[in-house]
């Protein structure tokens, strides 16, 4: 038996010219929108980058869950019907009770999304590339929006599930309630798209996730009891007008128009004098001014 | 001659009252071409305009065959690498390339064979799984060159590319730039402010002085031998200069030296006559060639 050392050899075959498929911008934007959504997730990165997001995530799973066994139990121990005789909370309240937990998620996490690229000068690479300012922020609003969405709809859909499967009757359940998940499907993606909106104008302004963070906090949550107060305080139409910049109210307000109820957050609330289209086009207001802010600051962005 | 890669004609910018860029000419054809001026000089903005990024008041730039303002689809072709820090610090020089290739468009299987090959030619290969927040200023600068590269571009825009390096790591990215182009065929435009830099590896250079054209060529047009020797000797200075005129040559004491006009080979028999005449012992004699510098000075070759 032969007991020559086996060996090889390894050939430089030197640079080799590209010759294959280039897809142009649209592979660009697709590679930009995936890397913002990693990014708001935490996905390929740290143990510490993915901790926030997916608590959250948690979170609001949780509080599903529990609303779900809370309804599946008193069906069964107080008989049908116990759920809507006791006004336990469903679908239609579901994003008035979330909406804190989304806004403080999309303040601490959007920022990711551009602050970074803008300190580190990332953003002067994309933009050399087959790619326009345009290009750059469409996809990174697509990708936070798409995290919300998800974060969103994953809780509706535990509460359906569960509610569904907390019913004495399970079939009936799904055939009076059906039309819940277009419901909270719409209400949703409204919900997500003016948060990522609002966040990621904010971040826009800042290369400092940080900044950007505290100032949409305090945006949301700083807001929302100064507005309610002041509103109840001075009453009549200024109350009222007062109360429509409740920002954490305006998503909430569209989620009663789409549910045709009033949740829990906004039934005390004087902006409900409007009227839902009012309301709405407020919503409308509040999400694509601000998109036209956040597209015209990065339209004509150069390195 | 191939067509030339680039060519720019009466190109003007303002911005409002300020003219970056007055009424610029010139072509750039394959190789290595430095762009040079002060800061201030137009370099920036010439190079903005290329890439698409701003749009000329006035006159047109061609980039690749294609108008540098109708398409972005161009810079699919074109690679820049810019002078300031443009690196995630959580990345890793893989996953970083890697994404840049796709982002020029090419499919992910593509790019991530593609950064693995661009950070191996760049000499980056054993490192690239690391967070570039860890990295030294010259790996720094071969990520920035291996992103500018990765998606195999037919031009590429070099800014600074030495900026913050020692004189080790400037030799080495000296050397890769000049590699850039002898082998890998991707002609570069460099923009420095260091002529020395530009002497020693550009094969032409544009110079821009206040926003104007000021110089176009061959770097070696410029670099060529002047009709004058330098001449230094140890002692005897005296005497070699009377010597020297005695046979006719004109000759100018500068600084430490001589400069001795010569306009053909006969002065440098002139030259060894007067100092065995003048007994002064030759530390060294060469002829004079023109350097970048004098462009700035505003000498003309």
């Amino acid at each position: 038996m032969s007991t020559e050392p086996r060996g090889g050899t390894v050939f430089d075959i030197g640079y080799q010219r590209y010759t294959g498929l280039r897809e142009g911008r649209s592979r660009g934007r697709a590679a930009v929108f995936r890397d913002g959504v990693r990014a708001a997730l935490g996905l390929g990165r740290g143990p510490r980058a993915k901790l926030l997001p997916w608590l959250f995530v948690a979170l609001l799973s949780g509080i599903a869950l529990i609303m779900a066994l809370i309804a599946g139990a008193a069906e069964r121990l107080g008989g049908p019907g116990s759920m809507e005789r006791l006004n336990l909370p469903s679908h239609a309240d579901f994003y008035g009770i979330a909406s804190i937990i989304l806004f403080v998620f999309a303040a601490i996490v959007a920022p990711e999304l551009l602050c970074r690229d803008r300190r580190e000068g990332v953003i002067n690479l994309y933009l050399v590339r087959p790619l326009s300012g345009t290009d750059y922020v469409a996809a990174r609003w697509g990708a936070f929006c798409t995290v919300m969405v998800a974060a969103a709809w994953l809780p509706q859909a535990i509460l359906f599930a569960g509610l569904s499967m907390g019913d004495p009757d399970p079939t009936a359940y799904l055939a009076a309630h059906w039309l819940d998940i277009p419901r909270f499907l719409l209400a949703g993606a409204a919900m997500a798209a003016y948060i990522t909106t609002l966040a990621l104008l904010t971040a826009s302004f800042t290369t400092r996730r940080a900044y950007a963070s505290v100032f949409l906090v305090g945006l949301f949550v700083i807001t929302t009891p100064f507005t309610a107060g002041l509103s109840q305080e001075i009453g009549g139409r200024a109350g009222q007008w007062i109360s429509m910049f409740n920002l954490t109210n305006i998503p909430v307000h569209v989620n009663d128009v789409i549910f045709g109820e009033v949740s829990e957050l906004t039934e005390d609330a004087p902006a409900r004098a409007f009227g839902g289209a009012k309301l709405v086009a407020w919503y409308l207001v509040w999400t694509l001014v601000p998109a036209a802010i956040l597209w015209s600051r990065y339209r004509r962005m150069t390195p | 001659m191939s067509a030339p890669l680039i060519s720019v004609s009466h190109l003007t910018k303002r911005y409002r009252e300020v003219a970056a860029l007055t009424d610029v000419s010139f072509s750039i054809p394959e190789g290595i071409t430095g762009i040079l001026g002060e800061n201030g000089a137009g370099k920036s903005t010439a190079i903005k305009i290329l890439l698409g990024l701003v749009p000329p008041t006035s006159g047109t730039a061609t980039v690749l065959g294609e108008s540098a303002t109708g398409s972005i689809a161009v810079r699919a072709r074109l690679g820049y690498m810019p002078e300031h820090d443009c690196l995630p610090s959580h990345v890793s020089a893989a996953e970083f390339l890697t994404h840049m290739a796709e982002v020029s468009g090419l499919p992910p299987r593509a790019a991530r064979t593609r950064a693995a090959d661009t950070l191996r030619h760049t000499g980056l290969f054993e490192e690239r799984y690391r967070a570039m927040g860890g990295y030294s200023t010259g790996m720094k600068q071969r990520v920035k060159l291996g992103q500018a590269l990765v998606h195999d571009p037919a031009f590429v825009f070099l800014d600074e590319p030495t900026a913050g390096l020692d004189p080790v790591g400037r030799e080495e990215m000296l050397a890769l730039v000049r590699k850039t182009h002898r082998d890998f065929g991707i002609s570069v435009l460099v923009s420095s402010h260091l002529m020395s830099d530009v002497e020693r590896t550009c094969d032409r250079i544009i110079v821009l002085q206040g926003g104007r054209l000021v110089h176009s060529g061959e770097v070696g047009h410029f670099t060529k031998e002047t009709e004058t020797v330098f001449l230094e000797v140890d002692a005897h200075r005296a005497a070699l200069v009377a010597a020297l005129e005695r046979r006719g040559v004109a000759v100018a004491v500068t600084g430490g030296g001589l400069t001795i006009e010569g306009p053909d080979e006969s002065v440098y028999d002139h030259v060894r006559d007067a100092l065995v005449e003048a007994e002064a012992p030759l530390r060294r004699m060469a002829p004079q060639r023109h350097a970048l510098t004098e462009l700035f000075r505003g000498g003309t070759p």
